[in-house]
């Protein structure tokens, strides 16, 4: 599985390095298939994350430290 | 006479014509102090210009347009434009082109010689920018709270990329305390985790943006640990923030575009990933596939028995010679045996026996021969001194005592 830690740019990262690897075609079979098994598993995680996107929360912080929504309209 | 007598508009366009035929009121330069500005919603600007002895009434057409915000009364300004007259009110007024802020050319200055400094100090590196982080899940922003440029770059991101949070630190971005305001928001948003900072604001005059021309604000962004993004006004006021900053954008908006990335895009990125991930690992299937095939068509699986065949006739091979060299084996021993079995020990023990009785008998009769006791049979004697046999004269003297012994017996004698 994915790292859930692990930054959404780093998972990208990982998955077009997994990419470029698989699409040279020097890697063993067995190499080959788990390489792809991960490349899957961070087109998930990186799906996941994007579906997760939801508007934008924007905050002010106040002279006190107070941090309360801040709406734009 | 009446008909001596003109009308108003007659004289006012004498007037008109008076003022156009003077070619130093068609291009004039003045200065003084703007009172009563009023910004119509037509957009054109009204304003009396005096000093302090005379005024002059004064409307720059289109100055919405003109102008990057509205100057306000008791402002020192340059004029430049042409004085003619209205005919409506039949007053001489100045039409203006231009109106500039007297004293920007000591802002000017001012500016220059602190970029110089701070630039000379090593403060504009391009090692020392940072990199701004290419997916941000936090932002900063230090600008006014009710201002266009925090409303432009919401907006921005959450169009772009809305998996990314906004935090506001509200700042005054205008005026004298602007500036260590900035400063202090610049150094609390150190405490908020966040992957980018925008300071900024939107567009002004150089006196509305002269915060971000402070020594003190260049400071805090070159010192702040964070990635800052400056996005000052308008695209072409240049500030010394913005030689400062990790990024310059030229407006707030133009900052949330380069702070995030395009979701669509990312989408889209996500996806070619995907099926390029599908299509090379399918190639690689197929091309093992046709790896197998080709084996699979080679002798091994076709006719396994040609393989085998020359081995199982060197096995035949050794086999027969094992046998054969057992066999030989065999027969040798047997043919030992069978001597050993002819031999005359089996055959007839009793003329061994025999044998060997006569050359018993033989070495006996050598033996009797040798037998001292036969010599004495003869008439010798032998004779012992202290049990030794005596062989010479000199062993004995005078006294001693000395057994003799015959064939039938021993007698004790003296030496004398």
């Amino acid at each position: 599985m994915v790292d859930e830690n692990v930054s959404f740019e780093d998972n990208l990262k990982e998955l077009e390095e997994i990419v470029e690897k698989l699409e040279k075609g020097d890697v063993p079979l067995d190499n080959a298939i788990e390489e792809f098994k991960k490349a899957m598993d961070l087109v998930k995680a990186c799906d996941d994350k994007l579906k997760d996107a939801q508007d934008t929360i924007a905050k002010i912080v106040n002279e006190n430290g107070e941090i309360v929504d801040f709406d734009v309209e | 006479m009446v008909e001596d007598y003109i009308t108003v508009s007659k004289v006012t366009d004498y007037i008109i014509e008076l003022f156009r035929s003077d070619s130093n009121l068609k291009h004039v330069l003045i200065k003084g102090e703007l009172s009563n500005v009023k910004l119509y919603p037509s957009g054109h600007l009204y304003f009396t210009l005096k000093d302090e002895e005379s005024q002059i009434k004064g409307v720059m057409f289109g100055a919405k347009y003109k102008l990057k915000s509205k100057p306000k009364s008791g402002t020192k300004v340059l004029i430049k434009g042409k004085i003619e007259v209205y005919k409506n009110y039949g007053n001489y007024q100045l039409y203006a082109d231009e109106i500039l802020k007297d004293g920007i050319g000591d802002l000017h200055r001012k500016f220059e010689e602190l970029k110089e400094k701070l630039n000379k100090e090593g403060l504009f590196e391009q090692d020392h920018k940072k990199k701004i982080p290419k997916f941000p899940k936090r932002i900063g922003v230090v600008t006014a709270a009710n201002g266009a440029a925090i409303r432009d770059i919401i907006t921005t991101i959450k169009r772009r990329w809305p998996l990314c949070e906004v935090m506001l630190f509200p700042s005054l971005v205008q005026g004298e305390r602007a500036g260590e305001n900035i400063v202090r928001q610049i150094k609390r948003s150190e405490n908020f985790n966040l992957d980018t900072l925008i300071v900024g604001r939107g567009g002004g005059s150089i006196e509305d943006l002269w915060a971000f021309n402070e020594e003190i604000v260049a400071r805090a962004i070159y010192m702040c640990n964070t990635p800052v993004i400056s996005a000052v006004g308008h695209e072409i006021d240049f500030t010394i923030a913005d030689f400062v900053a990790d990024l310059r954008a030229p407006t707030p908006t133009a900052a949330a575009e380069l702070a995030v990335p395009q979701f669509k895009e990312i989408r889209n990125d996500v996806d070619q990933f995907n099926s390029r991930a599908n299509l090379a690992i399918n190639k690689t299937l197929n091309e093992n596939m046709a790896r197998l095939d080709n084996i699979v068509s080679k002798k091994l699986f076709t006719s396994p028995g040609e393989i085998y065949a020359p081995k199982e006739m060197q096995l035949d091979l050794t086999v027969n010679r094992l046998v054969h060299s057992s066999k030989s084996l065999i027969m040798k021993n047997q043919n030992r045996l069978d001597l050993a079995k002819s031999s005359s020990v089996f055959k007839n023990p009793g003329s061994i026996i025999k044998a060997k009785k006569e050359n018993y008998l033989l070495q006996f009769s050598k033996l009797e021969l040798l037998n001292p006791l036969n010599t004495l049979k003869r008439g010798y004697t032998l004779a012992k001194s202290e049990g030794k046999v005596i062989s010479s004269s000199k062993d004995l003297k005078s006294g001693d005592e000395l057994e003799v012994e015959f064939n039938d017996g021993n007698v004790n004698t003296k030496v004398i």
